[in-house]
């Protein structure tokens, strides 16, 4: 079920923060996406693998956040195209923790229908593991 | 005066944010700093002008520079175009000392930021080349600081006698101003900001929220 109330540009204030998505990145999920998206490595999908990598454990594929930030978007606005999501890795995203997305419009083009999104994914303490902008465009 | 003194925008290569965006978002989000100073990676921004932007806003917009040395990343400010030609901003290989060195004899200060940080922070590095002589500034409050990372930042700049400042290292808009550095008077331009932090008249502070 959509949980979008936007549906142009002219609904979209600077600074407005998106709902806080919380994606299931347990160990079950992140095997589905990695067999889905054929990306199935141990290191995704098998904490005592990743260890042995000298990884702290399982880690959440990159292309898996892309694709929880995509998703928010989506359940934001449903209506928008994602022209890009760039992203920057700072810290491994570890299977099995608790993660938060949060999303704020920093950017408005109104003539044009395109609007910019922080997005950063935090760990349970808070701290920054991904960060990215993405370039959206709704009807104007 | 409060300006978050680590921050990066589109000049840099994993810079996200506009400048106009960061004024905007302080002045929209009523955030307690008063400007901010861009210190791209490995580069000085020379070209840019931005006191049209900070006049705008009511905000003061400098410009320093993070470079890259054997001791992890350091923070340039008060870079003029001869320090430019003292070394190679664009070099990840840089001594520390060289840079200190080249930066105090220009009229401006190196600062170690994100001391505290694996790989990138000078108290990794410490055990492997000693304590960097013509160190008197570190970063201890980082706006992207993880784990215990500012904890060791100020456990070293207390076993060593460093004062601290404090940056956000916003990458993207809605970073900025995380942590910022209060300074006793007022700072308009590089030459203040040096002279405030060569006095020693300023304070670290953190508007990160306990985790």
């Amino acid at each position: 079920m959509s949980e979008s109330n936007i549906a142009t540009v002219a609904d979209v204030e600077f600074g407005v923060e998106l709902p806080a998505f919380l994606p299931d990145i347990s160990i079950d999920n992140v095997k589905r996406f990695a067999v889905a998206a054929h990306w199935d490595f141990p290191r995704f999908t098998d904490h005592e693998a990743a260890r042995s990598e000298g990884l702290p454990g399982a880690l959440v594929p990159g292309i898996m956040s892309q694709g929880f930030f995509a998703a928010m978007i989506h359940r934001w606005a449903d209506g928008a195209q994602i022209n890009s999501i760039d992203t920057i890795f700072r810290a491994p995203v570890l299977v099995d923790s608790t993660c938060t997305i949060n999303g704020v419009v920093t950017d408005i083009d109104e003539d044009n229908g395109q609007v910019e999104i922080d997005l950063t994914m935090l760990n349970e303490k808070g701290e920054t593991r991904v960060f990215g902008t993405a370039q959206i465009t709704l009807p104007v | 005066m409060l300006l978050d003194l680590h921050a990066h925008s589109v000049k840099s290569d994993d810079g996200r944010a506009k400048v106009a965006n960061y004024c905007q978002w302080i002045k929209a989000k009523e955030l307690p700093i008063d400007g901010f100073v861009l210190t791209e990676h490995r580069q000085f921004d020379d070209e840019s002008d931005y006191s049209d932007i900070g006049a705008k806003f009511g905000l003061t917009i400098l410009k320093g520079s993070e470079v890259e040395t054997e001791y992890g990343h350091v923070l340039v400010f008060g870079v003029t175009e001869p320090l430019t030609r003292e070394f190679d901003f664009a070099s990840i290989h840089l001594p520390l000392a060289q840079v200190i060195e080249a930066s105090e004899r220009h009229g401006a200060v190196a600062i170690p930021c994100h001391p505290g940080r694996p790989r990138v922070g000078m108290a990794a590095h410490i055990d492997e080349f000693g304590v960097p002589v013509g160190v008197r500034i570190v970063e201890v409050y980082n706006g992207g600081s993880r784990d215990d990372e500012d904890a060791i930042a100020q456990a070293m700049a207390t076993e060593l006698g460093y004062r601290g400042i404090g940056g956000s290292d916003a990458h993207i808009v809605s970073h900025i101003g995380r942590c910022a550095t209060r300074f006793s008077q007022q700072v308009n331009n590089e030459t203040e900001l040096v002279e405030a932090l060569k006095a020693g008249e300023f304070e670290a502070v953190t508007f990160r929220e306990a985790s």
